[in-house]
C-alpha cells in the first residue's frame, strides 16, 4: 500500500512538474520590461538600451524589451522596488550593477541582498579610473598621493555616490596608499562627478572608464590610472593602479548585467540564462557598444553567481573597516 | 464672516500645523542625524509659518480662501468617492481599462446635465466613453507601449 | 556663419520628412500628460538605430524643441503641465482658455516659444565657447544660492498671501525630502510603500494641478455650466503677432531669463519659466492682472522655456557633459552612432553637429506654424462639457502618472497630493509654490551637502559659501528679491482690505 501511495505521489509530482514546464513553454508571450535603477541617458541606461535592442529578433526572445528607469539614491530606489514590488513572473527583468548593490546591502538600510535576485547574464565591465582636469598639475598617481600626504584630508575628489563602484575604488586607494582623502559624492551620478572635475570644483575624481575615455577625447581631462587588474583596450597607455605600486584589485569594476527577482519560475530562468548571453553576442550589439566606448564582458549565469559570491566576500572585508 | 467659514479655516490650518509639528519631531529625533540636517531646517520654518497661519485663523484674521459651502460639499462627495475608489482600488483590482471605462461612465452619469430618462442621453454617454477608451488604448497601449495592470481584459 | 553652409542638409526630402515627423510627433508627445521632454526623446531613440547619425539627430532635435512647446498645449487646455517647464504657463494660459480665448492663449504661447527658441539656438550657434564657461562657473555654492533665489520667488508667486505662499513652499520642500536621501542613502519619512522611492516630480505635478481642477468641476454639480454656452472666440494670427510684438518687456525678460538660467546644468530648465514669470510680473505696470489670463504671463513663461532649449545643450556639445536629463538622452543618441560630443564633434563631424543645430532652428519654425494651424481647433476643448472634461482629465491623470515609471505607487501619490491640494487651495494655499519647493528642495540640499564637504576639506564653510564674486552677486539678487517682495506686500496692504481680497478671489474661482 505504502509503495502504491509513493508511486502515485511520484506520478503526481512528475505530472505537475510536466504541467508547470508546459505553462512556460511559450514564454515569452508578451513584451518584457527591464528596470534600470539609474536615469535615462546614464551609462547603465545607455548600455541597457543597446544590449536589449535585438531582443525582438527571432533567434533571441522574439519580443522586445522596454527599458524602465527608476533612478534615485545611487540605485537603491530601483533595486528596493525590484526586490519587494516587482512581479516574479519572468516579464520583469532588472539591470544590476556590481559592486553597487552588494556594497549597499552590506551597508544596510535597504530591503535587498545578493540573495534577493537571480542573475541571468553579464554584459559589460566598466572599470573605474582616476581623472584630473586637463590643466591639473598632477600627472601620475604618485603626484596625487604625494599631495595627499602633504595635505592630509584636503585632496578633494568626486565620484558618483556612496557605496557605489567609485566609492569602493576611493576606499581602496586610501587603504593602499595609506593616506586620508576627501571623497565628495555627487548627487548627479557619474556625469555630475565629471563636471565637478572639469569645472575645477574638486582636484580629481573617480569616474567610469567609458565616460572618462570620452572626456579625454574631448581634451577636458587626464586619466592617471585604472582600478583594474589589467590595462583597458580603450586606454592602452594608462597604467593600472598595481603597476603604479598600489595594491588594488578589480573589486570596484562596475559589472553590468541582467537579473530577475527571486521566485521567478526555474524554467524561465533557464530559458533566459540560455538565450540572453547569445543575444548579447549579436554583432550589431558589439558594434554599437564599441562605438559608444563601452567595454563589453559577457558572462553566463554560473559565472555571474560565482562573481557575486566573490565580491560579497571582498566587500565585507573592505567595508568592515568603516 | 460666518462662523462655519472660520471653523473650516481653523481646521485646515490646524491640520497643516499638526503635520508640521510631526515633521519637525521626526526630523529632530530620527537617525542618522546627518541625513536629517536639511529636514530640520525646513521643518523649523514650516512650523513657524504654520503656527502663524493657525493663530491668524483662530483670531479670525484669515484673508484668503473661500472654504467650502454645503452645496459644494454635496456636489463633490459622489464624484470624489467614485474617483478615489477608482484610483485606490479599481484601477489595480479590475485592470486599468475596465476600471477607467466604468469610472468614466459613472462620472458622466453623475454630472452630465442631460435628462436621464431619454435613450439619446444614454447612447451619447456610451459613445463618449467608448471614444475616450479607444483614444487611451491607442495612445498608451499601442503608441507608447505602456503595460498597465490588466486583470479581466486588455 | 558656418551653420548656413549646412542648411541645405535639412531640406533634403528624407531629412525634411524626418524633421516634420519629429516636430509633429514631439507636439503630440509633449501634449500627453506624464510624458516629459526627456521621456519623449528617450522613446524616439530606438527609431534612430536604423537611421544614420545626421538623420537620427534631426529627428531628436526637432522632437526636443517641439515637446517643450507641446507641453504648453496641455497646460493651457487641461491645466496639466506636461513638465516643470510649463508650470508657469498654466497660471495665465489656462485662465485665458476658460474664458473662451484658448486660441489666443495657444497662439501667444507658440509665437513666444518661437521667439525665445530661435534666440536660444542663435546663442548656441554664436556664443557657445562663452556660454560653456558660464555653465561651468556654477559650483555647489552657487547652485545652492540659485536654489535659494528660487525659494524667494515662492513667496511672491502667490499673489494673495505671502505667508501661505511660503508655507506651501515649505510643504513642497518637505515632500522633496521624502524617500532616500540622495547622498547618504538614508531613508526619510517613508510612511507608505508608495513613497519609498521618493515623490516623483511628474506624477506630483499632474496630481497637484489636474486633480483640484477635476474636483472643482465636480463642485459645479449637475447643472449646465457656462462652458456649454461659451463661444470659443476665433482669434486671427495677425492679432496674436501684434500682441506678442507689443509685449516686448515680457518677451525680452522671458527670453533673457530662459537662456541664461536655462544654461546652468541641472537647475535652469525646470525653474526658468517660473522665474521669468515672476520677474516679468515684478516689473510689469499691470502686475495685478497676472493670474487672471494676462498675455504677459504666457509670453514670459513660454519664451523662457523654449529659450532654454538651445543653451541647455551647450555643456553637452562643447564639454561632453549632459547638463539636463534630456541632454543625457541626446548624448545616448550620439554615442550610438559612435560620435563623441566635444571638440571632436565640431572638428570631425561638422555636418552632424550643424545639421542637428539647424534642425532645431527649422524645427522651431515648423513647430510654430503647425501649432498656430491647430490652435483654433484645439481651443474648442474649452467647449467640452464639464462632466466629460472632469472624467477625461481624471483618466489622463491616472494613465499619465502610471506611465512615467509603470508604478501604481505614483498613481496613489498623484491622487493623494491632488485631493489634498484641492482642499488646501480652498483655504488660500497654492500649487505653484508647492511644486517649486518640490523641485528646489533636492537642488538646495545636495549642493549644500556637497559644498560643505568640499569646504570642510579645503577651507571653511563661511568662505566657501559667502565669498567670490558669483556668490556675492547671487546673494545680492536674493536680498533684493526679498526686499522687493516685502516692500510690495506692505504697499499693497495699505489699500487692500480683507473683503476686497475675498472679492477678488471669488471673481477668480
Amino acid at each position: 500500500m505504502r509503495k502504491l501511495i509513493a508511486a502515485a505521489s511520484m506520478a503526481l509530482v512528475s505530472l505537475t512538474g510536466a504541467a508547470l514546464a508546459d505553462g512556460h513553454e511559450n514564454y515569452p508571450e508578451r513584451p518584457l520590461m527591464m528596470m534600470v535603477s539609474y536615469g535615462a541617458g546614464g551609462a547603465t541606461d545607455f548600455q541597457a538600451r543597446i544590449v536589449t535592442m535585438t531582443a525582438g529578433n527571432e533567434d533571441a526572445l522574439g519580443l522586445p524589451i522596454a527599458i524602465l528607469n527608476k533612478p534615485g539614491a545611487g540605485g537603491r530606489v530601483g533595486w528596493n522596488w525590484f526586490a519587494t514590488q516587482a512581479e516574479a513572473d519572468g516579464y520583469t527583468l532588472g539591470a544590476y550593477n556590481v559592486p553597487h548593490f552588494i556594497a549597499q546591502s552590506i551597508e544596510g538600510g535597504v530591503s535587498y541582498t545578493a540573495d534577493s535576485f537571480e542573475p541571468i547574464a553579464n554584459w559589460g565591465a566598466d572599470p573605474a579610473v582616476f581623472v584630473v582636469s586637463a590643466d591639473s598639475e598632477f600627472n601620475t598617481m604618485e603626484d596625487v598621493v604625494n599631495y595627499a600626504k602633504e595635505n592630509p584630508g584636503k585632496l578633494t575628489f568626486s565620484g558618483a555616490g556612496l557605496f557605489v563602484g567609485h566609492h569602493i575604488a576611493a576606499l581602496q586607494l586610501e587603504k593602499a596608499a595609506g593616506v586620508k582623502l576627501a571623497y565628495i559624492p555627487n548627487n548627479k551620478g557619474g556625469a555630475g562627478a565629471m563636471k565637478a572635475v572639469i569645472a575645477g570644483e574638486v582636484l580629481g575624481g573617480v569616474n567610469n572608464l567609458s565616460d572618462a575615455f570620452r572626456a579625454q577625447q574631448a581634451g577636458n581631462i587626464k586619466i592617471l590610472g585604472v582600478f583594474d587588474l589589467e590595462r583597458s583596450d580603450f586606454l592602452p597607455d594608462v597604467p593600472t593602479m598595481a603597476e603604479q605600486g598600489f595594491d588594488i584589485d578589480n573589486s570596484s569594476v562596475n559589472f553590468r548585467g541582467v537579473m530577475v527577482p527571486k521566485g521567478t519560475p526555474q524554467p524561465i530562468i533557464d530559458k533566459l540564462a540560455e538565450t540572453v548571453p547569445e543575444m548579447f553576442k549579436n554583432p550589431r550589439v558589439a558594434k554599437q557598444m564599441k562605438a559608444g566606448g563601452s567595454p563589453m564582458h559577457i558572462m553566463t549565469r554560473d559565472e555571474v553567481l560565482e562573481m557575486w559570491a566573490a565580491r560579497e566576500e571582498t566587500l565585507q572585508e573592505l567595508l568592515s573597516g568603516l | 464672516m460666518s462662523a462655519i467659514w472660520q471653523t473650516q479655516h481653523v481646521l485646515a490650518s490646524g491640520i497643516v500645523a499638526a503635520v508640521g509639528v510631526g515633521v519637525a519631531y521626526i526630523s529632530y529625533t530620527a537617525q542618522p542625524a546627518q541625513a536629517f540636517l536639511f529636514p530640520r531646517l525646513i521643518s523649523t520654518v514650516f512650523v513657524v509659518l504654520a503656527l502663524w497661519t493657525f493663530g491668524k485663523a483662530v483670531i479670525g484674521k484669515t484673508k484668503v480662501g473661500n472654504g467650502l459651502n454645503r452645496t459644494q460639499m454635496i456636489h463633490i462627495a459622489p464624484g470624489l468617492i467614485v474617483a478615489l475608489v477608482y484610483i485606490f482600488w479599481a484601477a489595480k483590482g479590475l485592470g486599468f481599462y475596465t476600471a477607467t471605462a466604468i469610472a468614466f461612465f459613472i462620472l458622466l452619469t453623475l454630472y452630465d446635465p442631460s435628462p436621464h430618462n431619454e435613450p439619446r442621453t444614454w447612447i451619447k454617454r456610451v459613445v463618449i466613453t467608448a471614444g475616450f477608451m479607444a483614444v487611451m488604448y491607442g495612445l498608451f497601449a499601442m503608441l507608447l507601449n505602456v503595460f498597465t495592470p490588466r486583470e479581466i481584459f486588455f | 556663419m558656418e551653420f548656413i553652409g549646412y542648411m541645405g542638409d535639412v531640406f533634403t526630402p528624407i531629412n525634411f520628412m524626418l524633421l516634420l515627423i519629429g516636430t509633429i510627433g514631439g507636439l503630440i508627445l509633449g501634449a500627453t500628460p506624464g510624458l516629459s521632454p526627456t521621456m519623449a526623446v528617450a522613446l524616439l531613440i530606438p527609431f534612430t538605430f536604423k537611421l544614420d547619425a545626421t538623420q537620427g539627430l534631426i529627428l531628436l532635435g526637432a522632437a526636443y524643441t517641439s515637446t517643450v512647446a507641446g507641453g504648453a498645449v496641455s497646460a493651457i487646455l487641461l491645466k496639466i503641465p506636461g513638465a516643470p517647464a510649463n508650470i508657469a504657463t498654466t497660471l495665465d494660459g489656462h485662465t485665458m482658455a476658460r474664458k473662451g480665448q484658448g486660441a489666443r492663449a495657444l497662439q501667444l504661447s507658440f509665437i513666444a516659444s518661437l521667439v525665445g527658441g530661435v534666440f536660444g539656438v542663435f546663442l548656441l550657434i554664436f556664443l557657445t565657447p562663452v556660454l560653456a564657461q558660464w555653465a561651468l562657473a556654477f559650483g555647489p555654492s552657487h547652485l545652492f544660492w540659485l536654489a535659494i533665489l528660487g525659494v524667494t520667488v515662492i513667496g511672491s508667486l502667490d499673489s494673495s498671501s505671502v505667508v501661505k505662499g511660503l508655507l506651501s513652499g515649505c510643504i513642497g520642500l518637505w515632500l522633496a525630502t521624502v524617500g532616500f536621501d540622495d547622498i547618504m542613502g538614508a531613508q526619510r519619512f517613508i510612511f507608505h510603500d508608495a513613497v519609498a522611492g521618493g515623490i516623483n516630480i511628474i506624477p506630483a505635478l499632474i496630481g497637484l494641478f489636474a486633480i483640484p481642477q477635476v474636483i472643482t468641476m465636480f463642485a459645479n454639480g449637475r447643472k449646465p455650466s457656462e462652458t456649454e454656452v461659451l463661444s470659443v472666440e476665433r482669434h486671427p494670427i495677425r492679432e496674436a503677432l501684434k500682441e506678442v510684438a507689443g509685449r516686448t518687456r515680457a518677451l525680452s525678460i522671458g527670453t533673457a531669463v530662459g537662456s541664461f538660467i536655462g544654461l546652468i546644468p541641472g537647475v535652469g530648465g525646470q525653474i526658468a519659466g517660473l522665474v521669468a514669470y515672476d520677474q516679468s510680473r515684478k516689473v510689469s505696470s499691470e502686475r495685478e492682472k497676472f493670474g487672471t489670463g494676462h498675455s504677459e504671463g504666457i509670453i514670459a513663461a513660454e519664451s523662457a522655456n523654449n529659450a532654454m532649449v538651445g543653451p541647455s545643450l551647450v555643456p553637452l556639445l562643447t564639454l561632453s557633459i549632459p547638463g539636463s536629463p534630456t541632454a543625457a538622452v541626446l548624448l545616448g543618441g550620439l554615442l550610438i552612432h559612435g560620435i563623441f560630443p566635444g571638440s571632436d564633434l565640431f572638428d570631425n563631424h561638422p555636418q552632424v553637429a550643424w545639421t542637428f543645430i539647424n534642425s532645431m532652428l527649422i524645427g522651431q519654425i515648423m513647430m510654430c506654424i503647425f501649432g498656430l494651424y491647430v490652435a483654433g481647433l484645439a481651443a474648442r476643448v474649452a467647449q467640452v462639457p464639464n462632466a466629460v472634461m472632469a472624467a477625461v482629465v481624471l483618466g489622463l491623470a491616472v494613465f499619465g502618472s502610471y506611465s512615467v515609471q509603470h508604478s501604481m505607487g505614483d498613481v496613489y501619490v498623484m491622487a493623494a497630493l491632488g485631493t489634498g491640494m484641492y482642499f488646501l487651495e480652498r483655504f488660500g494655499f497654492s500649487a505653484a509654490p508647492l511644486v517649486l519647493g518640490l523641485i528646489l528642495g533636492p537642488i538646495a540640499e545636495a549642493n549644500f551637502v556637497q559644498g560643505s564637504m568640499i569646504a570642510n576639506a579645503t577651507s571653511n564653510l563661511g568662505s566657501y559659501f559667502l565669498t567670490g564674486p558669483l556668490n556675492l552677486t547671487l546673494i545680492a539678487i536674493v536680498v533684493a528679491s526679498i526686499v522687493y517682495s516685502a516692500w510690495m506686500e506692505i504697499r499693497h496692504r495699505r489699500y487692500t482690505t480683507k473683503d476686497e481680497a475675498v472679492a477678488k478671489e471669488e471673481a477668480l474661482s
